[in-house]
């Protein structure tokens, strides 16, 4: 970051390079009615990553409302540019075993690191050390950072935008943590498998497939959960070894088999687990389903977890972790959740509890909180929420039917909630990036950028994700490093991405249009008089106009009007 | 009590249109103006309350191990402190409580006494979720969500008689905490050495119109946010913060928290008028094998012992002036779990590192860990509510009284004070 802002001042003070290839913008007011225009610019600026130059203008020749439909039927939408750029994303050629093997591998050698650095410190030099270290790049380390790219670039350049932005509630929503052990490989699988194919479908299936993910399974220890008193077969099967040996007749070599025989035994018995662990099944009714006022109690949590007991995965050896349902894990007495009894019936105990809670009158209001959170405002106004509860119970959770009924609510519309939300990090570096239509390309620099904002991707260690509201997000720090973003744009210099100024502006232009322009083609005509004042005197002050273009570019993008969406 | 306005800086710097034009921002967060006099110079000598987060609940029956109660031993047969003499066990501290042994860097100094612990504290609102409890000892008022300000930034607006700088509060990391966050300004900084417009030549003049900028076209919190943002980073300019260097050999882990608490240390040694810290420590939620006196939960402790023992060697004698607080939502359970590890629990252990504290004890009414004396049957029951001790290390340290404003709902009674704060 610090030789980056190095080059910004450069940058800065010579003015930016770039070929003089004329952009063509309209210099006279786009045509559509006012009213309309503002419809589109809230559209867009809640669908979507924000506006590129001339969205609006396309959205209001399209009519706001079909250009929603679109919206929430991606599958009808080309998406040329994306499919252009996924072929240079290596991390998608790669199975969720071939990432496994690579985890793998990189953990057996890094415990052969170890022991070999053990037996060798007497001998070495401190100094020698890290010589020893192979110089071998870390290749899954090297994907985890494409992959963290790869969510930028599609947010930036897919048209399927709004279920880019629903893909990112999901990630939120079900959050899982990249860097928790096998998580590491996990996580790919789980974004393109379990969240993507879901992100407009029925909510049960999403919280299923969820539910059975190995990162979930292992993320919140429920692969680790059993009935208390139960026990693994392995571990059997070494103790019925173990007595057959013992009960034999001693001959030569016995007492070493049986000696060897404990040894395992002892170790298997330190390995598994003894009894339940609470906490995917708490997280699943406070975080997923019901919301923490929901109405459970901590007993309803024990029996959750009693009723999800079995649900695991199989022990990775070189291939993936897959989900299985150990019978002999799971605790088969009858169990009462939230009123409802579970009699047992294996696996689809928890299936049957899944259902039950993905049609829960208070998941619906729980998740169609954080949607109305999302779309319309920090604190979500309660007719929104009630139309996404209502077109829930309607539509049997179709995401799809729920979203619609929030972005038709008069509170979606209403006049207050317009221009209100303040962009999280995420929010804030991708909408830069349209609005000065940037390409991404598959360095993780943008990714890492997001990072230094604060929100780096699949990496919120606690389950609840990232926060929605802006008292997260805003405060001086922040702001700061914000406006430094701006000025990396400024510079033209923005890791992981090509950015030509002229696409933004020409420089054939006076300096007073070329703030107009810039206000439109960036803000969409929202600066305010005190902003646009301060570009001018700004641009005014700058010696070329290639410089006091590159500073207007960063004082649109670092203002407060920008911020916010 | 100094009353300048709180609305203030809304007419003046917004010119009065700031509630009409967007009257986006709740006003309870816009923020008020009160570095805008601030007294000319650095103040000297002043009172610090650093307040460390332990995020994800830590088990307090591991960090302060009670090994004279036999239950204890009963309920943990495989991640159980051993008692102190064994191999690896506990540090006794009375005879009764002793520390874990990765803790030893803070027994010098319980044993000079600056440092106290609170054994069996926690909320009296029995959620155990991580992030309502969190909420909720943040924000002060347990059992209400709907408080948006955290207590910490109630006590900054209240106590008016302090002098206020841009770092009279400070939270470490790149978010504002929750017991932060109001009407009182307060700086979220994640990295002092790369804090302020990076433009090169071009700084000043960018970092002035970018004031200018969010002087006449922001509001609410954005607005306030960006004013604080842009003193500070004058202020940092001249004092170079950054580049003080640890004192009396102290030498801070290289790792999140220990960061943390150094530059917490450095704004204390430049005088800078921090009257408030913050730092947050994260993996405490130890559902899996989080081990014995060695392990998961033992690395933890290690990272927390030795940075807070640097940070304190570094500070030396201002300690006098200092007062580390640790706290955490809640603590787990006191029976080990299936996986050998611990689930969501109820009361933990706390501590007072520096200052008046009456160190070198462990208070709090201690319940037991026998069954029948658990909370709910199953974990280590709340025998002091939070506030009680937070309000103790607020009037006992930083001499603040008005207790009702901090802990609103709340009447935090003297007789109740754990005795964590010499009188």
């Amino acid at each position: 970051m610090r030789t980056l802002i190095g080059m910004t001042a450069a940058v800065l003070i010579v003015g930016a390079p770039s070929s003089d290839r004329e952009a063509i913008r309209p210099t006279t007011p786009p045509a559509g009615d006012s009213t309309e225009r503002a419809r589109a610019l809230h559209a867009l600026n809640r669908l979507t990553y924000g506006p590129r130059p001339g969205d609006v203008d396309r959205v209001v020749a399209l009519g706001v409302d079909r250009w929603i439909e679109q919206q929430l039927h991606p599958e009808t939408m080309a998406n040329e540019q994306l499919e252009t750029q996924l072929p240079g994303f290596e991390i998608l050629e790669f199975t969720d075993d071939d990432l496994a093997a690579m985890f793998y591998r990189q953990q057996r050698e890094r415990r052969q690191r170890q022991l070999a650095m053990r037996d060798s410190t007497q001998k070495m030099d401190a100094a020698d050390r890290p010589a020893q270290r192979p110089r071998q790049r870390n290749q899954l380390g090297r994907l985890t950072g494409q992959f963290q790219q790869l969510a930028v670039t599609r947010a930036v350049v897919s048209e399927h935008q709004l279920y880019e932005v629903m893909v990112d509630f999901w990630t939120n929503h079900f959050n899982v943590f990249i860097r928790k052990g096998p998580l590491r490989y996990l996580t790919p699988h789980y974004i393109e498998y379990v969240i993507r194919p879901n992100a407009l479908g029925r909510f049960e299936d999403l919280l299923v497939a969820t539910a059975k993910s190995p990162a979930m399974l292992s993320y919140l220890d429920n692969a680790q959960s059993v009935a208390p008193g139960s026990t693994n077969p392995q571990l059997a099967q070494l103790e019925r070894r173990l007595r057959q040996a013992s009960n034999s007749r001693r001959g030569r070599g016995q007492g070493d088999r049986i000696r060897q025989l404990e040894r395992r035994l002892e170790q298997a018995r330190e390995r598994s687990p003894r009894g339940l662990n609470e906490n995917y099944a708490r997280e699943l009714l406070e975080l997923h389903t019901l919301g923490v006022d929901g109405g459970y109690t901590q007993d309803d949590v024990i029996n959750v977890a009693r009723i999800l007991t079995g649900w695991s995965t199989s022990r990775p050896n070189q291939r993936s972790a897959k989900f299985v349902f150990n019978m002999w894990a799971h605790d088969e007495t009858e169990k009462t959740v939230m009123g409802r009894t579970f009699s047992p019936a294996g696996s689809d105990e928890g299936v049957a509890l899944l259902q039950m809670l993905a049609r829960h009158p208070s998941t619906m209001r729980h998740v169609s909180r954080k949607l109305c959170m999302r779309f319309v405002s920090d604190d979500p106004p309660d007719g929104c929420v009630e139309a996404g509860a209502q077109a829930w119970k309607r539509h049997d959770g179709d995401i799809r039917e729920v979203l619609r009924a929030v972005i038709a609510s008069p509170e979606f519309w209403s006049p207050e909630v317009r221009g209100a939300k303040t962009k999280t990090p995420l929010e804030f570096v991708v909408s830069a990036l349209r609005a000065v239509e940037a390409t991404p390309d598959t360095v993780p620099g943008l990714a890492g950028l997001v990072a230094r904002l604060g929100q780096p991707l699949y990496t919120h260690q606690a389950p609840n994700g990232y926060p929605e509201t802006q008292e997260a997000w805003v405060n001086a720090g922040a702001l700061l490093n914000r406006l430094n973003v701006a000025l990396a744009f400024a510079a033209g210099r923005v890791p992981g991405a090509a950015v030509d100024h002229n696409r933004v502006v020409g420089l054939n232009h006076e300096l007073h249009d070329m703030v107009a322009l810039v206000n439109e083609a960036l803000l969409n005509g929202t600066a305010s008089p005190n902003t646009l004042r301060v570009m001018e005197e700004q641009a005014a002050q700058t010696a070329n106009r290639r410089q006091a273009r590159a500073m207007l570019i960063g004082y649109a993008l670092g203002s407060p009007e920008f911020q916010r969406q | 009590m100094n009353d300048r306005s709180i609305d203030r800086r809304i007419f003046v710097k917004g010119g009065g249109l700031a509630l009409v034009s967007l009257g986006l921002d709740p006003i309870f967060l816009t923020r008020a103006a009160y570095a805008v006099q601030r007294p000319g110079g650095p103040a000297n000598n002043r009172k610090s309350l650093i307040c460390v987060f332990q995020r994800g609940a830590v088990d307090g029956l591991n960090m302060v191990v009670p090994h004279g109660d036999r239950s204890y031993y009963d309920a943990r047969p495989g991640i159980a402190v051993p008692t102190p003499g064994k191999q690896d066990g506990a540090l006794d501290l009375d005879g009764y409580f002793g520390l874990h042994p990765t803790l030893s860097p803070l027994l010098p100094f319980y044993r000079d006494g600056s440092l106290a612990m609170v054994h069996a504290v926690g909320s009296p609102n029995s959620s155990r979720s991580h992030f309502d409890a969190q909420d909720f000892m943040e924000s002060g008022t347990p059992g209400v969500k709907s408080t948006r300000d955290g207590w910490l930034n109630r006590y900054m607006a209240h106590a008016r008689d302090h002098e206020d700088t841009p770092f009279r509060g400070v939270a470490m990391g790149s978010q504002l905490p929750h017991v932060l966050r109001g009407t009182a300004p307060a700086l979220a900084i994640d990295n002092l050495r790369s804090f302020g417009i990076r433009a090169g030549r071009a700084q000043d003049r960018v970092a002035s119109a970018f004031e200018e900028l969010y002087g006449g076209s922001a509001s609410g919190l954005v607005a306030s946010s960006a004013e604080e943002g842009f003193e500070a980073v004058r202020m940092l300019k001249a004092i170079n913060a950054a580049s003080i260097e640890p004192d009396n050999g102290a030498q801070y882990p290289n790792s999140g928290f220990g960061r943390q608490m150094r530059q917490l240390a450095q704004l204390v040694k430049a005088e800078v008028g921090l009257e408030i810290g913050f730092a947050g420590v994260g993996g405490w939620d130890t559902h899996i094998n989080q081990g014995a006196a060695q392990g998961q939960l033992a690395g933890r402790l290690r990272d927390f012992a030795t940075t807070l023992a640097a940070f304190a060697q570094d500070l030396g004698s201002r300690m006098a002036d200092v007062v580390v607080l640790t706290m955490s939502e809640f603590g787990r359970t006191v029976q080990e779990n299936g996986t050998r590890g611990t689930d969501h629990g109820r009361a933990t252990a706390m501590l007072v590192l520096g200052g008046n504290a009456n160190g070198g004890k462990v208070h709090g009414s201690w319940p037991t860990l026998a069954p029948e004396r658990r909370e709910d049957g199953r974990d280590l029951a709340v025998t002091t509510d939070f506030r009680d001790l937070f309000a103790e290390v607020l009037v006992g340290h930083l001499g603040h009284a008005e207790l009702s404003s901090v802990f609103p709902g709340y009447k935090s009674d003297v007789k109740r004070w754990v005795g964590a704060m010499r009188r």
